[in-house]
């Protein structure tokens, strides 16, 4: 069963049966529920909070707001992974329309809502503030007052956070190389165009769910996180504790696709489980989903600058990120935004402003494609506008600026096992290219759009892994990546697997758990197939080396004329002289023998952008043929292909799941899902309204491919094949119409307004 | 307010006192412990809470428990055979791979179970529409139509 092979994931019978267990199906004695009040309003000043007739329904045993934190000794009651700005509770201000105000922890999850429902809380309302451009004008209202004496505590800052002082910009991202100026000069042709991408939601199909308890002075943590050391490390801050006096336990998820990065409701559960001394647990419901976490609505505007036969000599790019209330992860997704908006291009004069900035919206944070399917959006649709503008073919264009192998990037860092061409030329064959529009009798119109990606890794990181085997002859993964669908648990069994010639059946994968699996930074960016899966496959062959080095001794043998069948180490042709991996180990006395491995990778940017952003990068490419009702506006996807470059697959069935799912992700991005609000206050606020995917959304033909190269490092593929997915749509949908699209979701109002107005510029 | 209700639940008989306001998805989930019936939307869009009502797919999130009264409930853990073997759709979806997350599968599974008693023979777009109200957000859509054709060609033989 070596990797490479198509297996079935290892947890398959307990998921067909129903009987894989969640967060929210874990239940401990004497358990309490707890319910969330909000704020209805999107920027106030607290005047009241009435507690009364929620205390008084029965079953309640407590109702706790900012004020009750202070019985806990020691605690410090904010939190955030890069900016400490957010309050357990709020407590003289709230920030957004959903914003946590006040907790409720009952003996029932009805009464708990019940509860909640009864808090009374008064409100000064405050000027708000909702678009991230705006938002950056000095007028503006402060949303938060950072301070350059308060340093940021958030201790996943491994960049250079750069905070406008004064302003709602929590984090100013620069890349700067060349002289634009120059660039521009030497250009035939400028043109410059803005885009917009809106607040999206990430739908995970289970909700946020999260049980607390403390034990001995110990807070134990069962969640649905993607980021279990980095909970831990946010619980302990915030309640004054050592590291090691928390521990936090992941469960399988149902879905997350970033909603479950950093921590979410995990403070709360712990408050309200310290207050009552009891175990509490929440499970958020979907409007409470659409108020945790969105996608950063973005607004990019690109300046590009082209000779007349293709060639880019210069790009300006400046990036606004609606980071919401609190700043959770948008800093990184503005920086990596940042340089991603440049595009997998040869360009030598670019400079990049990327501001993630406050608005009093949901807080935005990680989202499938981080930043990449915003900038993507922006920097395609603009590589189709400079074609047409030149009369070039987009597909020409491209390929005329592709970086190749050892080229070197905007960062100044120099390319390697490059496959941006690969992937475009890929789909350029499976959609059929060909820039020209057919139109059909009956006002429809059919066209085709590709579009490029270019997609960094979380760097620098590190994940550590031990594999371990017992007296019972069982094979064990201690592994803090986390299974959230993606198959994770089924390709560490099966790297672990491999150096003992064992069925990846027949390995376990334990839960993430802080007590017991050694670090790793977290389980997102596409890294963990990579790093994580690099460091069980040393681990496990070290394992196997020591194995095979103490039964030589036994068996008389050197250890190169060892081999490994099932549950024993036997000599190469002598199935006669074998030892059981369980007699070894009772012969030595041993429990078990366990190897630990740490797997890094190394890099950083300075102050102008410059270093390793990445090290390595994800490659793909997507195209898209789609026919338009011009009448209607409506845009059906007859076909969809992707092309994600993934060195070496390690399970094909799991990696084609995650591209199929990226693509359909992105179909959603591109055709429908979008977060509406009026003044703050959300009209999208289920799935009534906010669409997702469905079988009857799917295009006439979705296609994928996963390009390999023999000896090439493992990449991981979650989200590669997302963030061209909306850009290749749009580009289609452009040509099929002439319109000027730069708006995502492509909704049938948008396309006929844009087309409206393109048939009003040909009159003028 | 309370009421007395009796469900076939499995095969088996349930008498359970249920509030006015409890949806058959928490009488599942809380007095009988089936936590394969899961809320995704609570307003009957997902499907991942379908569970079949003497025979037929319902979200089990809209249906209040009161009214349930008498009927007949399957959910996914009443699809395995005495010997605990998988139901052939279980064992399709299985063998295609057709699921990721796997939150809503059991639902998915037992609106395809209903869909291959009415239709044993689908088309492509018979299964599609029939589908439709069953959310997969990871994606797995091309696998699960997979399992629907090979779990229709394994129930007509």
């Amino acid at each position: 069963m070596s990797p490479g092979r198509a297996v079935p994931m290892i947890d398959a019978l307990e998921r067909v049966t129903g009987r894989l267990r969640f967060a929210q199906d874990v239940s401990v004695p004497g358990m309490l529920h707890a319910a969330v009040v909000r704020s209805t309003v999107p920027h106030a000043r607290i005047r009241r909070i009435d507690t009364s007739a929620a205390r008084a329904v029965p079953g309640v045993v407590a109702v706790v707001t900012a004020e009750d934190l202070a019985q806990i000794p020691g605690l410090r009651p904010v939190y955030g992974p890069q900016i400490e700005d957010q309050p357990v509770l709020a407590s003289d201000r709230v920030r957004y329309v959903g914003d946590m105000v006040a907790l409720v922890a009952a003996e029932s999850p009805q009464a708990a809502r019940e509860a909640a429902a009864q808090v009374v809380v008064e409100y000064d309302p405050l000027p708000a503030v909702f678009d991230p451009v705006e938002a950056m004008r000095p007028e503006a209202p402060l949303i938060h007052e950072l301070r350059p004496e308060e340093p940021h505590r958030g201790h996943a800052v491994y960049f250079g956070l750069r905070p406008l002082f004064g302003t709602n910009c929590c984090n100013h991202f620069r890349l700067v190389t060349g002289e634009v100026a120059r660039g521009f000069a030497e250009a035939d042709l400028v043109i410059e165009e803005t885009f917009r991408v809106p607040a999206a939601q990430h739908v995970a199909m289970e909700p946020h769910a999260a049980l607390a308890y403390w034990e001995d002075g110990r807070l134990v943590v069962i969640s649905g996180t993607q980021t279990p050391f980095n909970t831990r490390h946010i619980l302990a801050q915030l309640f004054g504790l050592s590291p090691d006096r928390v521990r936090v336990v992941v469960p399988p998820m149902g879905g997350s696709f970033g909603c479950k990065v950093f921590p979410r409701i995990e403070p709360q559960v712990a408050v309200l489980a310290w207050l009552t001394g009891r175990p509490v647990k929440l499970v958020l419901d979907r409007y409470e989903e659409f108020l945790t976490l969105t996608r950063h609505a973005t607004v990019v505007r690109i300046r590009l600058g082209l000779t007349r036969d293709g060639r880019i000599t210069a790009k300006r790019v400046k990036a606004y990120w609606s980071t919401g209330a609190y700043a959770d992860c948008g800093p990184d997704v503005a920086r990596k935004g940042g340089f991603g908006s440049v595009g997998p291009y040869r360009i030598p004069h670019v400079a990049v402003d990327s501001y993630c900035v406050y608005t009093n919206l949901p807080p935005a944070g990680a989202f499938r494609g981080y930043a990449v399917t915003e900038v993507v959006w922006a920097s395609e649709r603009m590589m189709d506008i400079a074609a047409d503008a030149l009369g070039l073919d987009p597909l020409t264009l491209r390929l005329r600026n592709l970086l190749g192998e050892g080229e070197t990037f905007a960062t100044g860092e120099q390319l390697h096992d490059v496959h941006f061409r690969e992937c475009l030329e890929a789909v350029a064959r499976a959609i059929e290219w060909t820039p020209e529009r057919v139109e059909l009798p009956d006002g429809r119109v059919r066209a085709k759009g590709v579009a490029v990606v270019m997609k960094g890794m979380t760097t620098p990181s590190r994940s550590e892994a031990e594999v371990a085997l017992d007296r019972d002859g069982q094979l064990t993964v201690y592994a803090s990546t986390v299974e959230l669908g993606q198959g994770a648990r089924t390709v560490l069994a099966q790297l672990a697997a491999e150096p003992f010639d064992l069925p990846y059946t027949a390995v376990r994968v334990v839960d993430p758990d802080t007590d017991c699996t050694p670090f790793d930074n977290r389980t997102t960016s596409s890294r963990s197939t990579y790093m994580m899966g690099n460091a069980v496959r040393e681990a496990a062959s070290r394992l196997a080396e020591r194995l095979r080095s103490l039964a030589a001794e036994r068996l008389e043998a050197a250890p190169e004329d060892l081999v490994f069948v099932p549950g024993a180490v036997c000599v190469r042709g002598a199935p006669e002289r074998c030892l059981e991996w369980r007699t070894l180990l009772a012969t030595l006395g041993l429990p078990e023998l366990r190897e630990h491995a740490v797997f890094r990778n190394e890099g950083g940017l300075d102050e102008t952008g410059h270093g390793i952003a990445s090290s390595h990068w994800h490659h793909g490419a997507a195209g898209a043929e789609v026919e338009v009702d011009l009448e209607t506006g409506t845009v059906r996807v007859l076909r969809l292909h992707a092309a994600v470059y993934a060195g070496q697959v390690v399970n094909p069935l799991t990696a084609a799941l995650q591209n199929e799912g990226s693509m359909i992700m992105g179909l959603g991005s591109a055709l429908f899902e979008e977060l509406v609000y009026a003044e703050g206050q959300p009209l999208t606020t289920n799935l009534s309204d906010y669409l997702v995917p469905s079988f009857c959304d799917l295009p006439d033909v979705l296609t994928h491919e996963l390009l390999e190269r023999p000896g090439a490092e493992v990449h991981g593929v979650g989200e590669t094949a997302l963030p061209p997915v909306p850009a290749a749509i749009g580009n289609a949908v452009a040509r099929a119409t002439g319109a000027r699209l730069t708006e995502l979701p492509l909704t049938p109002e948008r396309v006929l307004r844009a087309l409206r107005a393109a048939r009003a510029e040909v009159q003028r | 307010m309370t009421h007395q209700i009796r469900l076939v639940v499995n095969g088996q008989i349930q008498t359970l006192t249920v509030r006015s306001d409890e949806t058959l998805l928490e009488t599942l989930r809380e007095r009988l412990g089936l936590t394969s019936v899961r809320e995704t939307c609570g307003i009957g869009i997902c499907g991942a809470c379908t569970v079949l009502v003497s025979g037929r797919p319902m979200s089990s999130c809209l249906l209040l428990a009161a009214l349930a009264d008498g009927f007949e409930v399957t959910t996914v853990e009443g699809l395995l055979g005495p010997d605990g073997s998988l139901h052939p759709v279980q064992q399709a979806f299985l063998e295609a791979q057709a699921f990721q997350c796997s939150y809503c599968t059991p639902g998915m599974i037992l609106s395809v179970v209903a869909l291959l008693r009415e239709h044993p023979s689908p088309t492509d777009d018979e299964v599609k529409a029939y589908l439709a109200g069953n959310l997969c957000r990871c994606g797995s859509y091309l696998p699960i139509l997979a399992a629907v054709r090979s779990a229709a060609n394994r129930l007509r033989s």
